[in-house]
């Protein structure tokens, strides 16, 4: 069984939500998980829930970086902070994979300093999964979106690699026999998007291990037509944070219209466990984390307001990724079109 | 024999504690036996199990086997007892199965559910400290003075029986505050003046050995904060592996014997790792000394049995738990590993009923 180092102070409702997600995971599957940060705490925690001892260990560290935190200061001369901790034991050999809520630029600067990049990868890219329509049966309710901001930049050779990359992901963890790529551009024609994306499209089409389905526009993102968008990480992160603002927005606008009249608000009662079901089906939680791909020891960045059930399906994750030998599979995707 | 709920058997001809004795006293359900009887089906099916049917908790028999041999090696008379709210109509198949394990011990009781039953009395069935705390100073009349181990699980109430039991040996409780407390546990008047009554032979007695240990095992993985109030006397353990660590520190088990149940612990799946994590979180728990986590780790080395964690192999992790252990060491620093805890009874048992409430 794959043995999981979980960064217990990193997130906005760490160590709290962190433990009890660790707990719940020891009692539902056979995951070995190191949890690391303030033992004492991390224990004071646990002895108020359920959870299976046999297959929890506690790493003690005694620093720990803020979500607020500049992450290149936050990691200059931190060797005790538990994100630094976890990830040297991954590094060591001491855990398969890295689970953390924590800062996400300390999360992909940590595992960059700790993990070293797959033989041919150029560049790391962060991964983020989010709710889509689905086209067809058995299509995964979740998308892949990556670099979400791993890079800033990028040339044709990397975007290519991150298809590769995430094609790879998808194919293990979606159970996707051939995940449809998409490029993410301002256009669905191949001639669009200037120098870079052009030249990136134009590799992608002559990759015969992938499913390249052209680009895709910013409407398509949350259709069912491609599982895996690709992008440069400035576009990534922009297109991330409209997806969790437009979410967010609408909610707000449902419970303030909802708040002004009672026919609405009547109206929303009577739906209230369809959007129940549809925001369990959609909810971060359910599918716990997002990949750094490109490194040889596996990283999951799960949501900084992870909860406990976010965090449990993250170490879940991260157990599945390292089973199916997921970096193992990348790395043999690379090698084939070096 | 006055009006007692219980039919007794097996019940040995107990001399006072010459030469020194201890008493092992066991529960039988989620202690010893894997007894499934929470779905209604499972239940009924019970009495119709035979002794091959029954199954053990891992390394139980080890451990009892081993308790007994530490025992005797000291020169001390081991007394194992059971105390069950079964009905004596199983007890056969009971022994039998406690021959095949190979188990020796020197009494049983079981609630004469029947009875009750034919009595129509349908909440003493149900009942379970004034059942089980009458029992157990009953047999302390009839046994030994000798110091108690008692062993029992988060079922029932077992934690709160164990405690009242210990209090009244340690002369903590008794007279009319016990009798409140009973009460307010709606235990039946009947049983209240019973306990009272033998408390009160047992007090006046004078002071003599009492329950050095309480092992709740958490077969229900109720979170062992909850056991907090009844102080460190009380060990909630997850395995029979934690259970023989305490055992050990305190000197009623030997090396060997804490082999032995690591042994038939692995027999049964538990890896290295598996018995490490327990150790540890048994020390954090302030259960177990880091200094005897350590000796257990060689004892089992030198058996064998491969404790070290793989952090344990680079020289930070290791000058880490060095630092740990001094920290932990100076935090306890002034109070006493065994000193009792006084138990805020009233508050115990106004919590625990609360929970009881449907």
């Amino acid at each position: 069984m794959p043995r999981i180092a979980v960064d217990a102070m990193g997130g906005d409702f760490a160590p709290d939500e962190v433990v009890k997600g660790v707990a719940r995971v020891s009692l539902e599957s056979e995951i070995e998980v190191v949890l690391v940060g303030a033992s004492d705490r991390i224990q004071a925690l646990l002895d108020e829930g359920p959870y299976n001892p046999e297959l929890i260990s506690v790493r003690h560290c005694a620093g720990a970086i803020g979500m607020g935190e500049d992450p290149y200061e936050a990691l200059r001369g931190r060797r005790d902070a538990s994100i630094v901790v976890a990830a040297r034991m991954v590094a060591d050999g001491e855990a398969d994979a890295l689970v953390t809520a924590g800062n996400s630029g300390a999360a992909v600067l940590t595992a960059a300093k700790n993990f070293k990049l797959i033989r041919g990868v150029r560049k790391a890219a962060l991964a983020s999964v989010y709710p889509r329509e689905t086209e067809h049966p058995g299509q995964d309710v979740f998308g892949l979106l990556l670099d979400v901001g791993a890079t800033i930049r990028c040339d044709a050779n990397e975007l290519a690699q991150f298809a590769i990359m995430g094609s790879a992901y998808a194919r293990r963890v979606s159970k996707q026999p051939a995940p449809r790529v998409g490029l993410l551009n301002m256009g669905r024609e191949e001639g669009k998007g200037g120098e870079v994306l052009v030249e990136a499209h134009r590799k992608l089409r002559a990759l015969p291990s992938i499913h390249f389905v052209g680009n895709v526009e910013g409407n398509d993102i949350a259709s069912g037509r491609a599982d895996v968008v690709v992008a440069e990480g400035l576009v990534g992160n922009v297109v991330q944070k409209l997806l969790e603002g437009l979410g967010q927005a609408a909610s707000h606008l449902a419970s303030q219209a909802a708040n002004d009249n009672w026919r609405w608000r009547l109206g929303m009662a009577m739906l209230a466990p369809g959007i129940e079901k549809v925001r369990d089906m959609t909810d971060f939680g359910s599918y716990g984390g997002s990949p750094i791909l490109g490194f040889e020891r596996l990283c999951i960045k799960a949501h900084g307001r992870s909860s406990e059930r976010a965090i449990a399906n993250a170490v879940k994750v991260a157990a599945k990724a390292v089973r199916d030998r997921i970096a193992d599979e990348i790395a043999e995707a690379v090698a084939e079109i070096r | 024999m006055r009006g007692r709920e219980a039919r007794r058997v097996d019940a040995p001809d107990v001399p006072s504690a010459d030469p020194p004795a201890v008493v092992f006293r066991w529960d039988l359900d989620k202690t010893y036996l894997r007894t499934e009887f929470e779905s209604f089906r499972r239940l009924v099916l019970i009495p119709f199990e035979s002794a091959t049917d029954k199954v053990n908790l891992p390394a139980v028999p080890q451990l009892m086997g081993a308790l007994r041999r530490a025992a005797l090696a000291r020169g001390e008379r081991p007394w194992v007892f059971f105390l069950s709210a079964s009905p004596p109509q199983i007890g056969a198949e009971i022994r039998k199965k406690l021959a095949l394990d190979g188990i020796e011990y020197d009494g049983i009781v079981f609630k004469d559910q029947l009875r009750n039953l034919l009595r129509g009395r349908f909440r003493t069935m149900r009942e379970q400290v004034g059942y089980k705390l009458g029992e157990l100073l009953h047999a302390r009349r009839q046994g030994p003075a000798a110091r108690e181990v008692l062993f029992g699980d988060d079922w029932e109430s077992d934690p709160i029986i164990y405690s009242l039991y210990a209090d009244v040996l340690a002369g903590a409780l008794g007279g009319d505050r016990l009798a409140a407390l009973l009460a307010a546990l709606a235990v039946d008047r009947e049983s209240i003046d019973r306990i009272a009554a033998d408390a009160e032979v047992l007090t006046a007695a004078g002071p003599s050995p009492d329950v050095q240990r309480i092992f709740i095992n958490l077969e229900r993985r109720t979170p062992p904060g909850r056991f907090r109030v009844f102080g460190r006397r009380l060990v909630p353990s997850f395995n029979y592996f934690q259970t023989a660590l305490s055992l050990y520190e305190v000197g009623l088990l030997d090396a060997v014997g804490l082999g032995e149940v690591a042994r038939a612990l692995h027999e049964r799946g538990f890896r290295g790792e598996r018995l490490r994590n327990s150790l540890d979180d048994l020390v954090r728990r302030g259960h177990l000394e880091a200094e005897t986590a350590d000796r257990a780790i060689l004892v089992l080395h030198r058996d064998g049995r491969d404790l070290q964690s793989p952090g344990e192999r680079t020289l930070g992790a290791r000058a880490m738990a060095t630092m740990l252990r001094l920290r932990r060491r100076m935090a306890r620093s002034g109070s006493a590993p065994d000193a009792p805890t006084a138990i805020d009874w009233e508050k115990v048992v106004s919590e625990w009923m609360a929970t009881r409430k449907p």
